[in-house]
């Protein structure tokens, strides 16, 4: 995690893995860090290419509860779960 | 209404170059078909699935109906075989492991994927290997094949195939219909251009008719995998390819007495109807969908990844290419060519394909740490 702002910013990156290794992993540390993404105190940022995820991703971590945005970056996405502002 | 043999090769590429497309912008994926039911509890893909072969039961039986396919059943569809059963189990382990099949590896190293790439080189290698047992298996399967001489349950049964359709197709509509109200059909995404996958579904069967129409089969691509491991052996090891009787079958053998043509083909490395029909559509794929990456600005090539990641793509992609020989098709070739019009051998394919994949599951989940 990198004390970057006002909270912890844990960065994921899943660009090139194989499929649904994106959606596998994510969740893993969503597990992970589900104490803190709940309190607030931290979001995961994943990266990923894999198109599909975007969806998967967004209504896996959304159904669990937690704040979701997509960003489209240079040739990949970048999936934001937990405090969104 | 069969195009030429030298109308085959662009027929083919547009044919492979749509189904890139359309498959990249949807991520239409038919290994998720059934591993997302098990990994995650997940049935839409079943239902795109469902879709599709509903669409393309219902367009081969109106291609038949016209008399717009020169072969009927298809060309290298044969009965069901035990063969197909245990073909299928491990074409449905490598899927999984190779994070696509056959089709979804083009589609992904199209839009360069590293682990894809790897995949492909897995089909390669396992077609080779394929050939070192190809005779004993052989004999497997025409030891284990049933009911000789039908190769489709409307055959089997002595029933006009339009009446399995219509048992078939008639409730699978309502129950679309049912999916589609409840908006079952549709996935959220955030992906730039994306193609929803009840679109994809519809095109690609529309995809798979056509080529019935033009080449006079669905869409299959394994054997020029065969082909290419044919060229590699050839080239390194002439004597031992000299000794392989895999790469001197002729399974493609036919006479289309309505166009003059003659259809010739099977896993030599050599061009003949099977390399003019084949090797257009893989191409096409993977040019299909590293133009749709380029023009959404997706195209990149990532090396950061995971070694077992590298190693589960190559074995998945041996097991894919030795499930494919060994059952006599791969996935698309079953699913959206041989289970539309029955034909028995799929069913055995889709029967071990099923296990297959739920056991392909359980290894992706211990390995992906």
């Amino acid at each position: 995690m990198n004390g970057t702002g006002p909270f912890d910013i844990a960065e994921l990156d899943l660009r090139g893995h194989v499929c649904p290794s994106t959606l596998l992993l994510s969740l893993r540390r969503i597990n992970v860090m589900k104490e803190e993404l709940r309190a607030g105190t931290a979001r995961l940022e994943i990266l990923t290419d894999n198109r599909d995820s975007t969806g998967t991703l967004s209504d896996a971590a959304g159904s669990m509860g937690y704040g979701v945005k997509v960003e489209k970056e240079k040739g990949h996405y970048r999936v934001i779960v937990g405090r969104i502002d | 209404m069969m195009v030429s043999l030298t109308q085959m090769v662009p027929a083919c590429l547009a044919i492979g170059v749509a189904a890139g497309v359309v498959m990249h912008r949807s991520d239409y994926c038919l290994t998720a078909t059934f591993r997302d039911v098990f990994l995650f509890r997940n049935w839409f893909m079943i239902r795109m699935l469902v879709l599709l072969m509903v669409a393309s039961m219902g367009l081969f039986e109106v291609g038949r109906r016209l008399g717009w396919f020169a072969f009927y059943p298809f060309p290298l569809l044969g009965g069901g075989s035990l063969s197909g059963l245990v073909g299928g189990t491990v074409f449905g382990v490598g899927m999984v492991l190779a994070g696509g099949c056959v089709v979804g590896t083009l589609y992904k190293a199209g839009a360069g994927s590293l682990v894809s790439v790897l995949a492909f080189a897995g089909l390669i290698a396992g077609s080779a290997f394929y050939a070192e047992f190809h005779p004993s298996w052989k004999s497997f399967a025409d030891a284990t094949s049933f009911p000789k001489g039908n190769v489709t349950l409307p055959q089997l049964f002595g029933i006009d195939p339009a009446v399995m359709v219509a048992a078939i197709a008639i409730p699978s509509a309502v129950l679309l219909y049912r999916w589609g109200r409840d908006g079952k059909l549709v996935r959220s995404s955030q992906a730039r251009g994306y193609v929803q996958p009840w679109k994809a579904a519809l095109i690609l069967a529309l995809l798979g008719f056509f080529s019935c129409v033009a080449v006079g089969m669905p869409i299959g691509i394994t054997t020029s995998y065969a082909k290419i491991s044919g060229y590699v052996e050839s080239t390194f090891f002439q004597d031992h390819f000299d000794s392989l009787a895999f790469f001197k079958g002729m399974p493609l053998d036919l006479d289309v007495p309505s166009s003059g043509l003659e259809l010739h083909g099977g896993p030599a490395p050599v061009l003949d109807s099977i390399a003019a029909i084949q090797f257009p559509l893989v191409l096409g794929i993977v040019l299909g969908s590293a133009f749709s990456a380029i023009s959404l600005r997706e195209w990149r090539v990532h090396l950061k990844i995971p070694p077992v990641q590298l190693a589960m793509a190559l074995a998945g992609g041996i097991l894919m290419a030795l499930g494919s020989r060994m059952s006599a098709g791969c996935n698309v070739w079953h699913l959206m060519g041989g289970l539309p019009i029955f034909a028995l051998q799929s069913f055995m394919f889709l029967a071990g394909l099923i296990p297959g994949t739920w056991l392909g599951g359980r290894l992706l989940v211990k390995l992906l740490k």
